[in-house]
């Protein structure tokens, strides 16, 4: 009891420091503000070029943008620069000399940014203006939450490979690039869209694109192996980067 | 292994490809004493800490801390000791306060003990002010404070007065000679031989690698005081520095007797001028 007291202690502990360091770093912060923001914005904008109700396209654009910017932007560049900020300030090494486990730092690193993308989420979905009858709450929440894990996996990924909070930028760009462009381009291209399909970010806008379309989404198997392998493989790199040179290379 | 040693280093060896770091290192450290690795940059001090630590792996010897094979210590192992090293972060945005107190979350100490520890160390009246904004020897003391929050057993600190003002270092010295009297283990490395001096209950000096000598300061700068010598300060403000031999004894009891030595100093070698003699080398270098 007094060990699982210990050690929920210590993973808190680092998840308040997480917290209270990413809500002082405007450059992180600035993404669920901008996500938001801008989805708002294009609501507001679209809803005065088509006099009020927008039709399911731009509906579906909006909803798409918003979630895709979402995971990449908040999870995914959240967990990676909190982990860079702390190389960069010498305290990853403070902290892991403090008796708080890898697993602890892993789970503590990203339960803030997780919780946030999942709502930033729920949020985007709420002000883009979808019909909610043909939202499907139960499939949304669950493949909303993989994708945002995956999201927090690929940040811890960046973390661990970046020596900085610029060269964290420079190595998740690329891949930012990938999840986020490839399916926002697939409602432009059917081949980018066969792409999209293989994504966690594609499964999850082909499922806000059917709530814009006031059809109603079913989960394909496909979407099923797509998340679930996605978290697999992320899952596996980080640990084998992790094994490799822990959380800082000496 | 002896009763009450609290670390015990035997015949540890570090390869880094083909360089050699560490060559048969072996010492222990007790409750109490203040033992340090006094050499140059490169000399293989921080290398040492980490492996004690456990955040490195020897190449061959056994290194026990607290009774534990290093290769086989845990995280578990920071709840009894304190790290300190010459680039210890602190969170910068957070306060005095936060700096510590999520660290006291992480050991399981009270907000009485923040309290104790921020008084100890002079940064009680600024615990509201962001811990970025400290001075040097300000944040120094802060990265001290939460080193010994959880009061540990053993103390490692890599550096920690380097870059600091000397009035700063004095302080953190004070500090430290408390710690010690309350019983806790230091193990310090430095290449300000001063510091070491002062500080430190034994000193082993580390070249290339190496332990070349090791001893308590005063025992090493008498085994190597081979050419004895005395600086004398006569009446006019005469100053001689004489080797001592026959001729010298009599001049300078001459003088005495007369009552004109106004100062007379023995010219032992320092700690500096000790590793110079055993390595060739200045311990700045």
């Amino acid at each position: 009891m007094g060990n699982t007291t210990g050690y929920m202690n210590k993973l808190f502990a680092v998840a308040r420091i997480k917290w209270t360091c990413i809500i002082r770093n405007a450059s992180i912060m600035v993404g669920p503000i901008l996500t938001v923001g801008m989805v708002w914005m294009y609501k507001v904008l679209y809803g005065s070029m088509v006099d009020g109700e927008l039709p399911p396209i731009l509906t579906g654009i909006i909803l798409s943008l918003g979630i895709s910017m979402n995971i990449c932007m908040d999870g995914f560049m959240m967990v990676g620069m909190a982990i860079a900020e702390e190389k960069e300030k010498h305290t990853l090494r403070v902290l892991m000399t403090s008796s708080v486990t890898g697993a602890q730092y892993f789970v503590g690193s990203i339960l803030f940014p997780f919780v946030i993308t999942v709502a930033v989420n729920f949020v985007v979905l709420l002000i883009s203006q979808v019909s909610i009858e043909y939202v499907s709450i139960p499939a949304f929440f669950l493949i909303s939450v993989t994708a945002s894990l995956i999201s927090c996996v690929l940040g811890m990924i960046v973390g661990i490979c970046a020596s900085n909070q610029m060269n964290a930028s420079l190595i998740a760009y690329p891949l930012l690039m990938v999840f986020m462009m490839i399916p926002i381009l697939g409602n432009m291209s059917e081949a980018v869209r066969k792409v999209s399909g293989f994504l966690f970010t594609g499964v999850l806008t082909e499922m806000t694109d059917c709530f814009a379309n006031e059809t109603r989404y079913v989960v394909k198997p496909l979407d099923v192996a797509v998340l679930v392998g996605e978290l697999i493989i992320s899952v596996l790199v980080f640990l084998i980067l992790y094994k490799k040179n822990g959380y800082e290379k000496d | 292994m002896e009763q009450n040693v609290l670390l015990q280093l035997s015949h540890i060896s570090k390869r880094f490809k083909t360089d050699l770091a560490l060559v048969d290192i072996s010492m222990s450290l007790h409750p109490g004493e203040v033992l340090g690795f006094l050499g140059p940059s490169g000399a293989g001090k921080t290398t040492t800490i980490k492996i004690i630590t456990g955040q490195l792996r020897q190449t061959s010897g056994e290194a026990r801390i607290l009774g534990t094979d290093s290769t086989n210590i845990d995280a578990s192992i920071y709840e009894k000791i304190g790290v300190v090293s010459d680039n210890s972060g602190i969170y910068e945005k957070m306060t005095v306060w936060q700096n510590l107190v999520m660290f006291a979350q992480i050991w399981g100490v009270s907000n009485a003990r923040v309290e104790e520890v921020l008084r100890q160390v002079g940064l009680a009246k600024h615990r509201k002010k962001q811990a970025g904004k400290l001075s040097k020897g300000q944040t120094q003391r802060l990265v001290l404070a939460r080193a010994v929050l959880h009061k540990p057993k053993i103390l490692f600190l890599d550096e920690p007065t380097s870059g600091l003002d000397p009035a700063t270092a004095v302080e953190i010295h004070k500090m430290l000679l408390d710690l010690k009297a309350e019983g806790m283990a230091i193990f310090l490395t430095t290449h300000n031989m001063e510091e070491a001096t002062k500080l430190c209950d034994n000193v082993a000096l580390l070249h290339k690698g190496e332990i070349v000598e090791f001893g308590s300061p005063q025992e090493l700068c008498l085994k190597y005081n081979t050419n004895k010598r005395y600086q004398v300060l006569l009446d006019g403000n005469e100053e001689l520095v004489l080797e001592q031999n026959p001729e010298n004894i009599d001049k300078i009891a001459g003088w005495m007797r007369k009552n004109q030595v106004q100062r007379i100093h023995s010219c032992e070698p320092t700690l500096e001028s000790v590793f110079l003699q055993v390595t060739g080398k200045a311990l700045s270098a």
